[in-house]
């Protein structure tokens, strides 16, 4: 039988109030959102290390915490939830050694520095045992706290910003540790994370955090090729968002009217004069040659701009380009095409848009809409918040 | 040398460190952990007897333990002019100092190595024993001597309180009084001496007490990336 992690809870914290609702299986849940957005304080909540105001948390039939109305309230202390917490600061006590470290947990059981050893010699650090956590390197010591928190057998582990404070290489390693670990333990494992790239070096299902909700959770590509908003859009920094009128709804295609330019989009069922919100993919905008011939599939949404800025990157460029109404739009080229155009500041430039490259996420509404019903081959443990 | 002053000091000063570990200890842990209105009243009260006059201190330990207090009248305590009511005055002059000491030390320790900790599944106590107190115990043992110290030199509220009964009541800081009184100043000289090196000492031992500069790690990570053994499984 699978686990599931079932977490329903509301909590005011000053200006904010946690409302949080999520699911999790066997499974890595990223939890990504700009900072204050209330990730550590729901793994707080699930560790017992922070009690909501109400709601309910169970893990399978045991009860972590329950405050509604008409029942018992139950908040299991921390110590009996066996809940895995990887902090950011290691959290290793300074005083033990990273054996110590290990076996603290393991306390009163028969060959706890047998296992202890064992389990830092999962974390490739058997040859370290002896040392103090001071001794050690970031990434080593986040090593030891994997491991110590692994020797309490925990069916769920929590990842607080665990490695942000690591090189990326070290992180990258780290990764591929707590991916076989989740899969070899079938653990429950919640990551939150500030960072894009993390994200997606681990998660396989991704909530997109603001504001104490969850505006948006589902398999990580998913959630990137639909956001459920503008909001999510924002959050994951997905560039050219912008809000459209529809002018015109055929089978072939959507006329969206962006400030004045019209942009052929791939067909929606929305009725004309609808509003929207859409993005342009970066990636998928052509610069046009003067002198050469437009291939068929570019022939559509053709606009005229003035390049404001180029900045160059290892791989790719990126260029703003301010269209004639006003708009501005970013594109994203391999850093090898388009050696002949002139791309400075100030000069024309063409774009070509296909059709596809202008995703159209949802009607726009003021209130929280619900985000596009994924595939329904994924098992549907996803759960979208319900607002009230 | 004045032998039973001496003895008698060293038996005040015991007792009344013992009973600043334990109080101290207790006053500091639920300043650290509990939040009340009225708090910073209570703290600077608690330091009050840092800075006021020794007959001041003398003064209320005479209200609170002479006849009509509630301690005399309803619970038979009777130490005025006994030696155990020296121990009070060393308590109350010491116990600011281990205050002040064990509570920044409590308060420094990470609450984060605590909430590890009780993940890890420990109970509140055993936290307390294996994590907070073994972090903080330099700064407990650095409060807990100068308490000590202090109870050792206490002279003006003993005077006050316990008398200068000679074999009875009266300390080495009395006795000194005494001897100088009395212009006994080899006696004087000797205990003067006596007295100066055990507070050095105990101050030395204090600094001693002071953390070492924090050590290098070890290995930088692109070390760490070097020997570490590739990833198995």
């Amino acid at each position: 039988m699978t686990s599931r992690l079932h977490v329903e809870i509301e909590k005011r914290l000053g200006s904010l109030t946690l409302q949080i609702q999520l699911t999790v299986g066997a499974e890595i849940l990223v939890l990504f959102g700009p900072s204050g957005a209330g990730k550590t304080q729901t793994l707080q909540a699930i560790a017992g290390l922070m009690t909501p105001d109400r709601g309910r948390i169970t893990l399978d039939e045991r009860v972590f915490f329950r405050r509604e109305p008409g029942v018992r309230t139950v908040n299991l202390p921390a110590r009996k939830r066996r809940i895995g917490y990887v902090f950011q600061q290691y959290a290793l006590f300074p005083h033990m050694t990273a054996l110590a470290n290990v076996a603290y947990p393991l306390a009163g059981q028969r060959n706890a520095h047998a296992r202890a050893m064992e389990l830092l010699d999962r974390m490739r650090l058997a040859h370290l045992a002896h040392r103090m956590p001071q001794e050690l390197s970031g990434g080593q010591q986040q090593r030891v706290a994997i491991a110590r928190a692994l020797a309490a057998e925990p069916r769920v582990f929590l990842f607080d910003e665990s490695f942000s404070a690591l090189d990326r290489a070290i992180r990258e390693r780290l990764h591929d540790d707590i991916r076989a670990l989740q899969a070899e333990e079938q653990l429950i494992v919640l990551y939150v994370t500030h960072n894009l790239d993390d994200a997606f070096a681990i998660g396989q299902r991704l909530a997109v955090v603001r504001d104490g909700r969850i505006e948006q959770i589902g398999q990580l590509d998913d959630v990137f090729t639909r956001p459920a908003n503008r909001r999510v859009l924002d959050i994951l920094g997905i560039p050219n968002a912008l809000s459209a009128r529809v002018v015109e709804s055929s089978p072939a295609q959507l006329l969206l009217d962006w400030d004045g330019l019209l942009l052929a989009a791939p067909p929606l069922d929305l009725m004309p004069g609808a509003e929207v919100t859409a993005y342009i993919r970066p990636e998928d905008i052509r610069l046009i040659y003067p002198d050469r011939p437009l291939s068929r599939v570019v022939g559509q949404n053709h606009l005229d701009g003035v390049v404001v800025e180029r900045r160059a990157g290892r791989h790719v460029h990126h260029l703003r380009v301010q269209i004639r109404g006003g708009q501005l739009i970013e594109v994203v080229y391999a850093a090898s095409a388009y050696a002949t155009l002139p791309l400075r500041p100030g000069a024309p430039v063409q774009l070509a848009l296909r059709k596809e490259s202008i995703v159209v996420i949802a009607p726009r509404q003021d209130a929280h809409p619900t985000a596009p019903n994924l595939a329904p081959s994924t098992e549907s443990l996803i759960k979208n918040t319900e607002h009230s | 040398m004045n032998w039973p002053a001496f003895l008698l000091s060293l038996q005040v000063t015991a007792i009344a460190t013992g009973a600043i570990l334990v109080i101290g200890l207790a006053i500091a842990l639920v300043l650290t952990r509990v939040r009340f209105p009225g708090q910073i009243v209570v703290e600077t009260i608690i330091l009050l007897p840092l800075v006021l006059p020794p007959s001041v201190i003398g003064y209320y330990l005479l209200l609170a333990l002479g006849r009509g207090s509630p301690l005399v009248e309803w619970f038979q305590i009777r130490v005025l002019f006994t030696w155990p009511a020296a121990v009070i005055a060393s308590v109350v002059v010491g116990l600011p100092l281990m205050i002040q000491s064990s509570r920044a030390a409590l308060a420094n320790v990470d609450p984060v190595l605590e909430n590890a900790a009780r993940t890890l599944g420990s109970s509140e106590l055993r936290i307390f024993w294996r994590i907070t107190l073994p972090l903080a115990r330099r700064g407990i043992l650095a409060g807990l001597i100068l308490g000590g110290a202090r109870a050792l030199g206490e002279f003006g509220a003993t005077l006050m309180i316990s008398g200068n009964i000679p074999g009875r009541t009266q300390t080495l800081p009395v006795a000194i009084y005494d001897a100088v009184q009395a212009q006994r100043y080899a006696d004087a000289n000797l205990m003067v001496l006596v007295m100066t090196g055990l507070a050095f000492a105990g101050l030395l031992w204090v600094r001693q007490l002071e953390p070492p500069p924090q050590r290098y790690r070890a290995e930088s990570q692109a070390e760490e990336l070097r020997d570490d053994v590739p990833a198995t499984r």
